[in-house]
């Protein structure tokens, strides 16, 4: 009994971390959907980018790999612009098609810049304050450093975010076009810069996450791909453009990765001779997506279909 | 007189074929090499294609210092001293484009034969291509058992396949509790009795699953926890969750590159304790599992076909690494020395049947016989299976176990099975992370 | 009858077009017969899958612009029905073909009920999660051979017209090459038919149209299972054609966003744009990767150009090459009418 307990403890409080994660990179999707209804095939790559860039700029400047978070917002935003301005733009003219087919072109260039410039072999920071450590709380319950790293970033993230978007003028005029953007040109408010802005800030936050991430996960030019799916997952699920919505559903689909051990602790505790469920490990979170989709089509936290 | 004419005229036609055969094999013999030099499994690919290519100088000049047959001709004799040209092909580790290049290869450069695949899956198809065209392959580095129970009469396999490998394995973990291990007292078997296994989703790892599944049972082990994780998957930890709450003695792996690297680091940071570790070969033996793990690699084993230890027992080794090293920069490796031997059976094929008809290479294969002290690999030989189960598989391949061990600042892989091999004792209990 | 008389009727289109199309068809027709290399063949046939797969999407994706990324598990379904049923049962290819596409039409049915009540990214985001699903079930799927995958027996006496295993490729050609046809036929039909006008007046506007009595969600739902036909046909060709097949190799995501792409970077809604589509990207992508592959040491390049030339084609013109053809025409016609 107590070891099944300690299971699903460890699950629970992994989960919840791991939900954090989530969260923390699917909210530069969510922003970007927000503000303009477009989603973004290459949001993983940013990640990626992000990834690349806390490699290689922390040896160079001989800094922790914690410290070039800064610099990882600063490519993410300007990489934001330049698709926002180099792609972007022009697709927003199109149906929702056209979008989908011009971020997968930008998504299929990205990678495989990474891979011409990087190289296929998988990298990792091999040294830093976070590199290898974890937080022992209990027999057996052990918190991986990056992630409640990442877990705390989220956190701060997610606040910093609806802040700005709820009690600053410019999050107001972010709100305003994605609203109404006839209204907000109105308005005075130029569509043209929020889009921009929300461009720079998404590529920013995913960038940070992707810098954050390297300290445990390796990095290679086809990392993004499985990031996107969940991220798109979590951002759906979540009601696309809510803030507090992806946050949830992170969290939500962090539980449900964790189902495979909990259902070994249980079998294992019962006695039964079944077989492990991690092979369908995400059939779970795409299964669970699928069933709210279908009951609640606008999404947990969503308002607009 | 009208016969005699007759046969005048035949035995000429046939001169001026034989003549224009042997103007045809003056120039080149064209071989086709499939690997995935881009994708996922790249950083394996480009050690694939170093070995052959190795195998390649060698066998087109002489090479004075190795001793090998192959090393003594420039190029092949038996077809007038003609020489060997690799066409590389990449196949990205996508099974639809390895059976397009492998047609390409057949109907536009004319190759004689095919090498590769390294993915089992890719093999799979491109081994269909050439069945249906009749054009010989010789497989140097795919693992799946399925491959040779197809019944195909164009394949043939170099390397021993998994369900060798994972009895290796098993007979490993016995002599581990009869302490036949070099330095390592007899292990209580209650120790070892429960395993852990964590294989990618694939049609290789799948197979591999099955194999541990039914030695454990034939040897008495108990797996605790038997996982198929999804490959390339971002996150791991829950897998991990689940093995080190089976509590094992000894965890096992199949993985590629970045998976392995992932796993371990995610078994390092959840403080996993088990006594030994194992991996199936791939990422575990590929070159960025040392380099990016750095020191959590020290103690791990790995199935694999090659270390540089060999050389210790073997000289052949020895003078081949030695040049590998001069070309690339490090070591030989498994996939590397692999790849090198099946071109060099490649070679030694095209001697044998002095000619490139498909027929006569296809005969050569099947009666074939490269003794053992030709080979880098630590083999008894190459012959192939020409009945029973395993048609065109090698039945004189062996596998081996190496475990990283640091010594210094340098970590390399030493022999721990074959027992009669040993290199070095045997680093046992891990310490845990 | 009707349906026949107007798979036939092409009447609509100008002279231009089907002067094209003629030419096309008779370069088709002849191809195998000119001097080609075997891989120029091996494309040949990747451009008429591609096509078919593109034809089928476009009556869900163009016609009824319903964006899905979930067709990967219908070509899934008709290849897994036809190598089951070769492995297990002997069946020849043109018996587990249709029961494939039974099969397919079935699951199309199931999940496409609850799949249209979504609209938008929802339902894009859905089809894919579905898809993913069902590619999860089977790659643990023993019955199915799980992640190991299934292998066709290759027949002692090719070629093997019930089973489909030739030697040569230009047997598969013409097969794949009548299918390329019949389906361009019944696209046609497809075109004129009540369901097509119903899905294209649901694409303008689904109140309008629900508004005129036209049952909105029943149309889309069997718009789908047309697509999901023509995916699961080209399905149990791939067995047939790969001997070899693996949940991630048939049942990928990357096939389904191949087949969306395709459709749509020729031009979706059109009877021709998903043809142009798989003509423009299929010899782009094998020969680029070709020409700039691993022998390059370039390795990416070939991909970073085709996502470039993907995203210029996106940018320029939201309805594809097709689109182009139609805003050239429009602006000439236009012209035309000023002076």
């Amino acid at each position: 009994m107590e070891t099944l307990l300690i299971e699903l403890l460890k699950s629970l409080v992994s989960g919840l971390l791991m939900g954090m994660v989530f969260a923390l990179v699917a909210l530069g999707l969510t922003i970007i959907f927000g503000v303009m209804d477009i989603v973004n095939f290459a949001h993983g790559e940013f990640l990626m980018f992000g990834m690349y860039t806390t490699l290689l700029v922390s040896p160079l400047m001989g800094v922790d790999p914690l410290l070039s978070l800064p610099v990882c917002g600063v490519v993410g935003a300007a990489l934001g612009m330049v698709c926002y301005f180099g792609v972007v733009r022009f697709l927003l003219r199109g149906p929702m098609v056209a979008q989908l087919l011009g971020t997968f072109g930008l998504m299929l260039a990205l990678r495989n810049l990474a891979l011409l410039f990087m190289g296929s072999e998988p990298r990792l920071v091999k040294s830093g304050v976070l590199v290898g450590r974890s937080l022992v709380l209990g027999p057996g319950v052990v918190l991986e450093s990056t992630k409640l790293a990442a877990a705390v970033l989220s956190i701060v993230s997610f606040v910093f975010v609806w802040w700005l978007i709820r009690r600053t003028k410019t999050g107001m005029a972010l709100t305003a076009t994605s609203l109404d953007k006839e209204g907000a040109r109105y308005m005075g408010i130029s569509t043209e810069r929020m889009n921009a802005l929300a461009w720079a800030l998404g590529g920013a936050s995913v960038a940070i996450a992707g810098g954050l991430l390297v300290n445990f996960w390796p990095v290679e030019p086809n990392v993004g791909l499985l990031f996107t799916m969940i991220a798109f997952a979590t951002v759906a699920l979540g009601g696309f453009g809510s803030i507090q919505g992806a946050f949830a559903a992170g969290i939500l689909i962090g539980m449900i990765v964790y189902i495979p051990p909990v259902w070994d602790a249980a079998t294992s505790f019962a006695g039964v001779d079944a077989p492990t469920i991690h092979g369908f490990k995400y059939t779970f979170v795409y299964l669970i997506y699928f069933l709210i989709m279908v009951l609640r089509p606008q999404g947990l936290f969503g308002w607009k279909q | 007189m009208r016969k005699l004419a007759g046969i005048l005229a035949a035995a000429f036609l046939a001169a001026l074929l034989a003549a224009g055969m042997v103007q045809a094999a003056d120039k080149v013999v064209k071989i086709g090499v499939i690997y995935p030099l881009t994708g996922g499994a790249a950083a394996e690919g480009r050690e694939l294609r170093a070995g052959a290519e190795l195998a390649l100088e060698i066998a087109n000049k002489l090479t004075p210092g190795v001793d090998m047959e192959m090393a003594k001709n420039a190029g092949i004799k038996s077809l007038g001293g003609a020489k060997v040209e690799l066409i590389f092909k990449d196949h990205q580790g996508n099974p639809q484009l390895g059976a397009d290049l492998a047609k390409k290869l057949i109907e536009d450069d004319k190759v004689v034969g095919i090498l590769g695949c390294y993915h089992s899956a890719v093999t799979k198809t491109v081994a269909a291509v050439c069945e249906r065209f009749g054009v010989p392959m010789i497989n140097d580095s795919s693992t799946s058992p399925a491959l040779t129970k197809a019944g195909y009469k164009w394949f043939w396999r170099t390397t021993p396949h998994d369900a060798q490998f994972t009895r290796d394995l098993f007979e490993f973990l016995k002599g581990l509790t009869e302490g036949k291990a070099k330095g390592v007292a007899a292990v209580p078997k209650a120790d070892l009795a429960t395993l852990a296994s964590a294989c990618e989703k694939t049609e290789w790892g799948t197979n591999v699953d099955d194999q541990i599944k039914s030695y454990a049972k034939e040897y008495g082990f108990n797996v605790a926890s038997s996982i198929l994780y999804a490959a390339k998957s971002p996150d791991v930890s829950a897998e991990v969750q689940s093995m080190i709450a089976a509590k094992p003695g000894a965890m096992l792996f199949a993985s590629y590159t970045s998976d392995a690297i992932l796993l371990m680091k995610t078994l390092q940071s959840m403080k996993a304790a088990p006594k030994l570790l194992w991996g199936q070969d791939a990422g575990f033996e590929a070159p960025e599992f040392v380099t990016t793990l750095g020191d959590a690699s020290n103690g791990v084993l790995t199935r694999t076909v090659f270390t540089p230890q060999v050389a210790q027992v073997k000289k052949v080794a020895g003078q081949v690494n030695e040049l590998y090293k001069k070309k690339v920069g490090h070591d030989l490796s498994g996939a590397s020395a692999r790849a090198f031997t099946g071109l060099q059976a490649w070679i030694y094929v095209l001697e044998k049947a002095g000619s490139v008809k498909p027929q006569a290479i296809q005969a050569a294969c099947n009666s074939i016989h490269i003794p053992g002290e030709q080979l880098v690999v630590p083999w008894f030989g190459i012959k192939f299976a020409t009945t029973g189960e395993d048609i065109g598989q090698n039945v004189l391949g062996s596998g081996m176990i190496g475990q990283y061990q640091k010594q210094g600042d340098k970590i390399t892989l030493e022999i721990a099975y074959p027992f009669e091999l040993a290199t070095a004792n045997l680093i046992y209990p891990l310490k845990g992370f | 009858m009707e349906a026949v008389k107007n798979a036939l009727d092409f009447s609509d289109f100008p002279r231009l077009d089907l002067t094209v199309a003629g030419l096309v068809l008779a370069f088709l027709l002849v191809f195998p017969a000119l001097p080609h290399s075997g891989f120029a063949m091996a494309t040949m046939i990747q451009f008429l899958m591609f096509s078919l797969y593109g034809m089928g999407w476009n009556t869900i994706g163009g016609y009824a612009g319903q964006v899905d990324l979930g067709k990967a598990q219908y070509n899934g379904i008709g290849a897994y029905t036809t190598a089951v049923m070769m492995v297990r049962w002997d069946a020849p290819f043109w018996v587990s073909m249709p029961v494939g596409l039974l099969f397919s039409i079935m699951w199309s049915f199931i999940i496409g009920y609850p799949l249209f009540r979504l609209k938008g990214h929802y339902f894009a985001i859905a089809t894919i999660a579905t898809s993913l699903v069902l590619k999860d079930v089977f790659e643990s799927w023993d019955f199915v051979g799980a992640a190991r995958g299934l292998a066709i027996p290759i027949r002692a006496n090719l070629p093997d017209f019930l089973y489909l295993q030739f030697r040569h490729d230009y047997y598969y050609y013409y097969i794949l090459l009548a299918l390329f046809l019949l389906g361009i036929l019944y696209l046609n039909a497809f075109r004129h038919s009540r369901l097509g006008y119903q899905l294209r007046a649901i694409k303008d506007n689904e109140d309008v149209a629900k508004s005129l009595g036209i049952d909105a969600h029943w149309c889309k739902i069997k718009a789908y299972a047309v697509a999901t036909a023509y995916v699961s046909v080209v399905g149990s060709f791939h067995a047939c054609y790969n001997f070899n097949i693996e949940p991630e190799d048939v049942m990928s995501l990357d096939l389904s966003v191949l087949i969306a792409m395709m459709a749509l970077l020729g031009g979706a809604g059109s009877l021709w744009g998903p043809i142009i589509g798989a003509a423009i990207l299929v010899p782009l992508k094998s020969y680029l990767g070709d020409w700039l592959g691993a022998e390059s040491g370039l390795t990416g390049l070939n991909l970073v150009i085709y996502g470039v030339i993907i995203m210029v084609i996106a940018g320029a013109q939201p309805r594809g090459v097709w689109g182009m053809v139609e805003a050239v025409r429009a602006r000439r016609r236009g012209g035309h009418a000023a002076a």
